[in-house]
């Protein structure tokens, strides 16, 4: 009864055409790794104007996580996963809420160095930072996995899963 | 056995058509598609600077308007080298695309015509990109150096024009992965009537 309220579902098993996850992710990984580099050229050349682009990429990557993960969450609870990509999905959906909260942390402490204005960026911060970018690049090759190879909500795959062949 | 398919059993490719695990284009995606995104919203964001100054100050976050401007070019100039790599690894991996046969996409393309668009799209976007970084650039350090508003209004038409292309681009790619199966490991194994629940 309740299900003739909701939308139908497309051959991607979705409510539109296609994933949404995948494209706002773009906003945290490329945000954060470029906000990284900017950190690691800045300290180099000592050229301040960096710092500046690199809190604005942290910034833009804090609300985005938070898009990425409702949008993420909508996916995966679509995705009905076969038994060999659950704890794949498991993993991704621990680490996306996890980053949600170390990003935004992160991104609070960038606050506070940048209104203490000083020339450099310490230590810590640093570590911290380098810490963030492994653990997004090791979030963003488990969502390879998912689409890559396990293939969640892709055509074949999910037409094997309503077919009761996978 | 023609003297292609001789070629790539040299490879020593897996399943999904790669001698690797997962592709590499698409994730070079994320890096030109969130670069040039943001360098234009950046733009756009210090260009209505003025009217978003009450904002920022009730938010207790100090902006400086050359600061966002600097987002627009730094990030503009971090795209258009990225790029290079992404269109070069984009065609490296349509070399090795086995799509599944017979099929068309939501689109009503064939997997041929969905390739071909999205490589000519690479190409167009690689251009444009690097055009508009050239573009930023001379406005930047020339012809707007001392002025408070950094960019041309057309600069920014046009970079909602290319964002415009780029959702073009990117549901093109969407269609090979996820409904032609290129370099996707579990469609390529129900395409040889194998269960991926086993194999992976």
């Amino acid at each position: 009864m309740l299900d003739s309220l909701l939308p139908p579902l497309n051959e991607h098993n979705l409510p539109y055409p296609d994933t949404i996850h995948p494209i706002v992710v773009h906003f945290v990984i490329a945000m954060v790794l470029f906000a990284f580099v900017c950190d690691i050229v800045g300290y180099f050349t000592r050229n301040p104007k960096l710092a500046e682009v690199s809190w604005w990429n942290l910034f833009f990557a804090t609300i985005a996580i938070f898009i990425a993960v409702i949008f993420g969450q909508v996916e995966a609870g679509l995705a009905e996963p076969y038994s060999a990509a659950v704890s794949t999905l498991n993993l991704h959906t621990l680490i996306g809420w996890s980053l949600s909260g170390i990003l935004a942390g992160i991104t609070g402490w960038r606050y506070v160095i940048r209104s203490q204005n000083k020339p450099q960026l310490p230590m810590p911060y640093l570590v911290a930072s380098v810490a963030l970018v492994g653990l997004v690049i090791v979030q963003t090759y488990l969502g390879d996995l998912l689409v890559w190879v396990y293939g969640l909500h892709t055509v074949p795959v999910v037409e094997a899963t309503r077919g009761g062949t996978l | 056995m023609s003297t292609e398919t001789e070629l790539l059993k040299q490879m020593d490719l897996g399943a999904n058509h790669l001698p690797y695990v997962i592709p590499i284009h698409p994730n070079l995606v994320h890096l030109t598609l969130g670069l040039f995104i943001v360098a234009i919203s950046f733009d756009i964001v210090a260009v209505l600077f003025p009217v978003e100054k009450a904002l920022f100050k009730y938010l207790a976050i100090p902006v400086t308007r050359s600061g966002l401007f600097d987002v627009g070019w730094y990030n503009m100039l971090g795209a258009a080298v990225i790029t290079f790599f992404t269109v070069a690894s984009g065609f490296y991996e349509m070399i090795l695309a086995d799509p599944i046969p017979d099929v068309k996409s939501a689109w009503g393309l064939q997997a041929l015509d969905t390739m071909v668009w999205h490589g000519v799209g690479g190409v167009l976007l690689l251009t444009l990109i690097v055009g508009m970084t050239v573009w930023r650039g001379f406005q930047r350090f020339a012809w707007r150096k001392d002025m408070a508003r950094q960019v041309q209004w057309g600069y920014i038409a046009v970079g909602l024009v290319i964002f415009g292309i780029m959702f073009l681009q990117g549901t093109l790619g969407a269609h090979l992965g996820g409904e032609f199966g290129i370099h996707t490991t579990a469609d390529q194994l129900i395409q040889v009537g194998e269960n991926p629940d086993l194999r992976l």
